[in-house]
């Protein structure tokens, strides 16, 4: 047990970085210094002639040896305005954000590689860029894709329930906006592969720091026009993932880096790199109504939702899709009537965007905890009250949502009860009052997160597909494989005792391997792991002990009914002298007597007997792209900040959350990814922030200038679970990664805008900087 | 231009021909082969190529490699006792705080070296010790525990 971890704490690891392999060589990207520029002329000439540099591939090769860079995602095949731009990986004809690649190296050492790099020439004309969102949308706007005549990628429409209804009824309509900096994961491993082409065979092997190898596969094969069956994808071990790592497209250089040199070739991206070319997510604005009665009831919310999708919204990464559980997801933990969004999903002159933890769910159930405060506050009830008020109620399940999501189970105000409890929030709120009179100002806040996870959805990459397989090898042992791929999340370690659980074998016996292209299944991603791999590998573990007690049932000479299993030791129930180890049993079905020594209709299957493969699928998604999410999770958050009026500083004085994944698969585990997620959302909340200029120039490219959270500016986190089991999944449990910075970041704001309501401060964005905190409230004293 | 240097790590004696332009951080990885120290961010801001020059926590990609010729260098490897864990590790582990654990060997140096510097300390103060180590997965609160349950294990003897 815990195999993995004993190898990466003695420094045993085998990240990208750690792959060697003989005559490897070693690839650098060049980035453009300009956010938006015409590329007159590339000359490599001399960068060639430095000793050790095999080859610079520019735009004009990728164009001639691969194919533009796949769609992940594609709705304008159901009627939505959905464009998809022709992309390649270095910039041919334009650059179109700064540190867009313009050549890739290929060198025997990457300090020769960067040496060659200050000697490519590049001859640009520099053309008006546009990082702002508002000015992209402007007639006048400079153009990122001149044959689109506007930089509209996505132009979305969604009306659930009946909102007019919802506003005739309404007491008061209320106005609402919102809006989230650009953010990422920015994990401490940046991205990076090693790819390996063996012109004899065509086959091209590659070891990727990646959550999904076999989805890599796909993309990668299809932008080097190389077969899917001559690509072959390792997951290496993964230094952090959160989302950042679901795309390829660098990977596919790399891949045609070792296809032109017919040398091993390995890439490891800097972090500035990564800062600079993505992913990057969040960037979005909610401006809208919403209609409620007096008494707190919430009828219906009408907003415009803008995201900025940076350069390109479909290729490198999956930002465009992201739209549409950001707008199914605003009704969150609530009975409404209506729901009405437009949103326009619109390019820049900024870095790709792709997933980062909450992907696109996160925004819509932001928008709606900030909704519940304004609530709260314009009609004075406290905020738990006005949740309280408006929360399906447990005997509602399983309920549809207006946006079309199957609620499997909850007991949203049993989470909010105890969470109220373990935050002390009575006595905060008394002392909050004291505090006021000392010139010190406390807030109280509270947050509620109904996270949709496991996507499984049409018309793009991410439709679902997850396999298992488990083994018993030939001395009794253990072998799982699954698309679970280990990013860091403790899915080696679920996996092992989910399986051992199962099967009734000892821990230590139980080999977790490691994840490849070869198992069909779409990786980690949407919290999926403990619903669709492990519900794949419960269903093989399940049919697997089936065939191993017929098996021991046989041998042992007595009905399967009776054989039971223990430590890896067979037994019958009826005779406790028939024992057999399943060590013993893998012998005799292997070898001694071997296969033609079973029963004759055992034979008959023609089945390897003891290693079964399994997938998963949820009963409830269905082909409509806004009811695609398998189980719903929740989780209540309650923070009090003190905000010091004179610096805009932020201190957490008390943090508490409680959360409902179901049945919980390893306490740890799920602690683990609660504690870092809820850290992470308190970074977006006070200091993370990727600040563009005008001119397109990313000033946060590196942990000075982005502020991440240090052990300083992690909290004490007080816990609480509850358990209401999914009716939907094997063991009732339910997918609960990315709910943690949902509830973390908007508790915060909300803590923050209640600390300052003295102020009567209406926070409009994050991150609550300092300087933000100080300019609010300058600007509420007329200054 | 190569420098000769001569240094220890991990108690064992070398001479190198380093690159004048080389960390050592590169001649650890490259050279010595020595995994465990991890590129982070090469800014000095993550890290996770923390190491211990003679006997205090550096970042490896700040330190030339020419810096280190007369110096003692000690990584996670040289915590290990032949095949066995140093009980830091094991605390770790029983905690919880390998999480993708990239960051992890880092950490493991900086938290030797507030042990084996501090005979006692406040939360306060475990925090501000490893604020140099960033990790994005824990949350460091069971980085925290794990530091705390290491104590235990040093108190109690089971140390080296």
């Amino acid at each position: 047990m815990k195999q993995r971890e004993r190898r990466l704490v003695s420094g045993d690891g085998f990240y990208v970085d750690d792959i060697e392999l003989p005559n490897m060589v070693h690839c650098i990207f060049v980035g453009s210094p300009y956010a938006h520029a015409r590329i007159k002329s590339i000359d490599v000439s001399r960068a060639l002639k430095v000793a050790g540099v095999l080859a610079v591939i520019t735009g004009k090769e990728v164009v001639e040896l691969m194919d533009p860079l796949p769609a992940t995602s594609n709705y304008s095949a159901i009627g939505w305005h959905w464009r998809t731009p022709k992309a390649y990986p270095i910039a041919a004809d334009k650059v179109r954000y700064q540190g867009e690649p313009v050549a890739a190296i290929i060198a025997e050492h990457p300090y020769i590689a960067l040496d060659a790099a200050d000697l490519i020439d590049i001859e640009y004309e520099p053309l008006p860029p546009v990082s702002d969102i508002n000015e992209a949308m402007q007639p006048e706007s400079p153009l990122v894709y001149e044959e689109w005549g506007d930089n509209i990628q996505v132009h979305l429409e969604f009306n659930f329930g009946d909102i007019d209804a919802a506003f005739k009824e309404a007491e008061r309509v209320l106005p609402v906006s919102w809006h989230e900096a650009r953010v990422s994961g920015f994990p401490i491993e940046a991205r990076g592969c090693v790819a390996s082409y063996d012109k004899v065979t065509g086959m091209l092997n590659m070891w990727s720091s990646t959550q999904a190898p076999f989805l890599g596969r796909q993309y990668i094969s299809s932008a080097l026009r190389l077969p899917t069956n001559k690509v072959r994808i390792v997951a290496a071990d993964v230094g952090g993932a959160f989302g950042n790592k679901l795309n390829w497209w660098k990977d596919t250089v790399v891949g045609l880096g070792s296809i032109v040199t017919g040398r091993p070739v390995k890439w490891v991206e800097s972090k500035r790199e990564l800062f600079l070319t993505g992913s990057h997510n969040r960037d979005v604005t909610w401006d809208g109504e919403v209609a409620v009665k007096n008494d707190g009831s919430i009828l219906g919310v009408k907003a415009k939702f803008l995201k900025d999708l940076g350069v390109e919204g479909t290729n490198r990464g999956s930002a465009a899709m992201g739209m549409v559980p950001a707008c199914c997801s605003v009704p969150n933990a609530y009975r409404l009537k209506g729901v009405k969004i437009e949103a326009y999903g619109i390019v820049t002159n900024k870095s790709p965007y792709c997933a980062y933890r909450g992907y696109g769910k996160d925004k819509g159930i932001k928008f709606m905890e900030r909704i519940i405060q304004v609530v709260s506050r314009e009609l004075d009830i406290e905020p738990e009250q006005v949740r309280f008020r408006n929360f399906i109620q447990p005997h509602e399940f399983p309920y549809k949502q207006l946006s079309g999501y199957v609620y499997d189970s909850g007991d949203y105000p049993a989470v909010l009860r105890k969470v109220l409890k373990l935050g002390e929030v009575n006595s905060w709120r008394e002392k909050q009052g004291q505090a006021r009179k000392q010139g010190k100002y406390i807030g109280v806040g509270v947050a509620f997160v109904v996270e949709p996870a496991g996507v499984a959805a049409p018309h793009c990459i991410y439709g679902g597909l997850t396999q298992a397989r488990v083994s018993i090898t030939s001395d009794g042992l253990v072998e799982v494989e699954s698309d679970q791929t280990e990013i860091g999340q403790g899915s080696d370690i679920t996996r092992t005792k989910v399986a051992a659980n199962i099967l009734g074998v000892r821990l230590d016996d139980i080999e977790v391997k490691r994840d490849t292209s070869d198992m069909p299944g779409s990786g980690v991603y949407s919290s999926r792991g403990a619903i669709y791999p492990t519900g794949a590998l419960i269903r093989a573990a399940r049919e697997l002990k089936a065939r191993m007690i017929k098996l021991a049932g046989h041998f042992l000479n007595e009905e399967a009914a009776y054989i039971d299993i223990t430590d890896s030791v067979f037994h019958s129930t009826k005779d406790p002298t028939k024992r057999m180890s399943l060590k013993e049993l893998a012998d005799c079905v292997y070898f001694r007597p071997g296969p033609r020594g079973l029963p004759h209709d055992m034979q008959a299957k023609h089945e390897v007997l003891l290693t079964v493969s399994a997938s998963w699928f949820s009963p409830n998604t269905t082909q409509n792209p806004t009811n695609t999410y398998a189980t719903y999770c929740s989780g209540a958050d309650i923070a009090v900040v003190e905000v010091d009026v004179e610096t805009g500083a932020v201190s957490i004085l008390k943090y508490a959350h409680v959360h409902d994944a179901g049945t919980l698969l390893d306490k740890d585990v799920v602690e683990g990814q609660i504690f870092g997620g809820i850290v992470q959302g308190i970074g977006e909340a006070l200091s993370e922030e990727l600040v563009y200029t005008k001119s397109g120039e990313l000033l946060s490219n590196s942990y000075t200038d982005y502020v991440m959270p240090t052990a300083q500016d992690s909290p004490d986190i007080v816990l609480g679970h509850i358990e209401t089991l999914s009716p939907f999944t094997e063991l009732g449990q339910k997918g609960i990664g990315e709910a943690p910075p949902i509830g973390s970041k908007v508790v915060i704001i909300n803590a923050i805008e209640n600390a300052l309501s003295p102020f009567k401060i209406r926070v409009p964005e994050s991150p609550a900087t300092r300087e933000r905190v100080r300019k609010w409230i300058l600007e509420s004293q007329g200054g | 231009m190569k420098v000769p240097i001569e240094t220890k790590v991990n108690n064992k004696p070398y001479k190198l021909e380093v690159e004048a332009r080389s960390t050592l951080l590169d001649i650890l990885r490259d050279e010595l082969k020595i995994k465990s120290v991890h590129r982070g961010c090469e800014d000095g801001e993550c890290g996770a190529c923390t190491v211990l020059l003679n006997g205090k926590p550096v970042c490896s990609c700040l330190v030339l490699a020419p810096q280190v010729g007369g110096a003692e260098v000690t990584t996670v490897e040289g915590l290990l006792k032949g095949d066995e864990l140093h009980p830091l590790m094991l605390a770790f582990i029983e905690n919880h705080a390998i999480q993708c654990g990239y960051c992890t060997p880092g950490v493991i140096m900086t938290a030797y070296y507030l042990l084996n510097n501090l005979t006692e300390f406040t939360d306060e103060e475990l925090r501000k010790g490893i604020e140099g180590n960033l990790c994005r997965c824990t949350g460091y609160i069971h980085i925290i525990k794990a530091i705390k349950a290491a104590k235990e294990y040093k108190d109690s003897g089971n140390w080296w």
